[in-house]
């Protein structure tokens, strides 16, 4: 797992828990998809956020990653308060959190290799040999390698999505955030990305995995726990047959 | 404003009981309220524009700093890129404007300075029209039209793509990363390329003025290096360093304006092109008036 800390921050070695207290968030004035909702993410699970179209599962992903702030309220991380904190004191914890967008977030100038190993390379968290070694074992592990070298823009919209479930990977999280990662991806890719969950979980690098799918198959194979979101009020359900 | 509505109702009531010019008047008041009403809130999202705009130059310059992770070899590639866009590729447009410019005015000049005999002060017009007002003036309205709008697309379309929201998702702040180093590459491409119509334009100035009257290469040089002075070199990087930075500043700053969709894109690029132009002429007059008021105190003529 790669770290990054800011100078005088104390290394965070483990995302614990994560609570939203008297948080409301709404887009443009419109309706609140959250009215002062406190709640405790349930932590250390495969966690499937399912409900009905615009209830709110992408929002909601969004504020998990602390990428967008609420209106009022706020998202605590260990006990301490996000809103409170800078890019760059809150880089310790982002640096243990992958996100993967449900579309885009690929840079339309950079290679889909180069796009792979950004961050590897901005943070200097490997040497630039690594890092071309690890993209260049994910092009062969899922069979990209003639793509490899072109731009986002010459690739099918499958391929661009892989791309970024996989550089959300690619920094060795802690924490995977996954927006609906296996539409468009195929069948044979999305397999390979519930083996790679698996493995990481197994070898005890990942602990937090929260996602949203079309398609219950893939949650199914990764026996995610339930998180129902109905009219801006997070609801959480064991799977059937857990222990 | 709800406080507005008070007091015109206040003064009046009910219109069932008043005459038809009372009527008229009190519709009158009412738009006059709304016009003072409507004044007040452009002045105020002026100010609050303009404060953002200055908020993002200290806000990038301090992600620069603190950004431990952002190479300089990341900060000079994209420096390198902007000034390569901004400097080098506008330089054949520039060549053609400063010659332009140059050759209409010591063309209009020269005639009227001779007709009062006053050749010798050739040099003096020209650095007073082209290196203090002409020059940052062409230079800024070219940059804001090929690279103002260039960055404000760019950022916008990087917006809706998600780029921004996936540079935050992988800890690479976008100010230091896409803002920062496009506001110096633009600094420093404004410098150049104004230092560059100073040159062509004087160049074309000298060759038009030759033709016409025959005046000697010594004498043009000396006339011009007699009339310029400390004061124009300074007021040459004032005017044009901050006419780099505003329109890189107000282009990042409109581009990451834009929310969610490509709609936006074209909105907020003629926007920033807008807000650039009034932001460098604005500035451009406020520095030379107070230049001018300057020279007169100096004199002693108020």
């Amino acid at each position: 797992m790669y770290d990054i800390i800011f100078r005088g921050q104390k290394k965070v070695e483990l995302i614990e828990s994560i609570r939203f207290e008297g948080l409301s968030f709404s887009y443009d004035n419109e309706r609140p998809v959250f009215d002062n909702l406190t709640f405790d993410v349930p932590m250390g699970l495969n966690i499937y956020i399912t409900g009905s179209g615009g209830a709110g599962l992408s929002t909601f992903l969004k504020l998990l990653g602390v990428l967008i702030q609420p209106q009022t309220g706020r998202v605590v991380i260990n006990g301490r308060d996000t809103s409170e904190m800078s890019f760059e004191e809150f880089l310790p914890y982002r640096s243990k959190m992958g996100y993967s967008f449900d579309f885009g977030g690929l840079f339309a100038n950079r290679t889909l290799h180069d796009n792979l190993i950004l961050p590897l390379l901005y943070h200097k968290v490997c040497s630039m040999d690594e890092a071309h070694e690890q993209a260049k074992n994910l092009a062969v592990d899922f069979g990209f390698e003639r793509q490899a070298q072109q731009r986002p823009a010459l690739v099918s919209g499958g391929l661009r999505k892989l791309i970024c479930v996989l550089r959300a990977f690619i920094m060795q999280p802690q924490m995977m955030i996954m927006d609906d990662p296996f539409t468009w991806i195929g069948m044979d890719a999305s397999r390979k990305v519930v083996r790679m969950i698996q493995e990481r979980r197994e070898a005890g690098g990942l602990k937090h995995v929260f996602l949203t799918s079309r398609d219950e198959v893939w949650p199914h194979w990764l026996g995610c726990d339930f998180l129902f979101i109905e009219q801006g009020k997070p609801r959480f359900e064991e799977r059937k047959g857990a222990a | 404003m709800f406080w507005l509505a008070d007091i015109t109702s206040m003064e009046t009531p009910s219109n069932h009981s008043h005459s038809f010019a009372y009527r008229q008047f009190s519709h009158a008041q009412h738009f006059f309220w709304a016009q003072v009403d409507a004044l007040g809130r452009n002045i105020t999202d002026s100010v609050s524009y303009t404060f953002k705009v200055f908020l993002m130059v200290y806000l990038s310059l301090r992600a620069a700093i603190y950004d431990q992770s952002q190479g300089l070899r990341t900060v000079l590639g994209v420096i390198g890129s902007q000034i390569y866009f901004t400097g080098w590729q506008a330089m054949p447009l520039i060549t053609v404007l400063a010659l332009a410019t140059g050759g209409i005015i010591i063309l209009q000049s020269s005639m009227q300075l001779s007709l009062l005999g006053g050749a010798s002060m050739l040099g003096n017009l020209l650095i007073v029209v082209i290196v203090r007002e002409v020059g940052p003036l062409v230079t800024a309205l070219i940059v804001i039209a090929r690279s103002g709008t260039a960055v404000a697309s760019e950022i916008g379309n990087m917006r809706v793509n998600r780029e921004i929201e996936a540079l935050e998702s992988m800890g690479i702040n976008p100010l230091s990363y896409i803002v920062f180093p496009r506001i110096v590459g633009g600094v420093v491409s404004v410098l150049c390329l104004a230092f560059f119509f100073n040159v062509i334009a004087l160049t074309g100035g000298f060759l038009v003025t030759r033709v016409i009257h025959d005046m000697t290469f010594q004498f043009f040089a000396a006339s011009l290096a007699e009339a310029m002075t400390l004061e124009d070199v300074g007021l040459f990087f004032l005017k044009n360093g901050f006419s780099g930075l505003i329109i890189f500043v107000v282009g990042c700053h409109q581009g990451l304006l834009v929310q969610q969709s490509s709609h936006e894109v074209p909105q907020v690029t003629t926007k920033a092109v807008v807000n650039a132009i009034i932001y460098v002429t604005g500035f451009n007059l406020t520095i030379t008036t107070l230049f001018y008021l300057n020279q007169i105190l100096r004199l002693g003529l108020f």
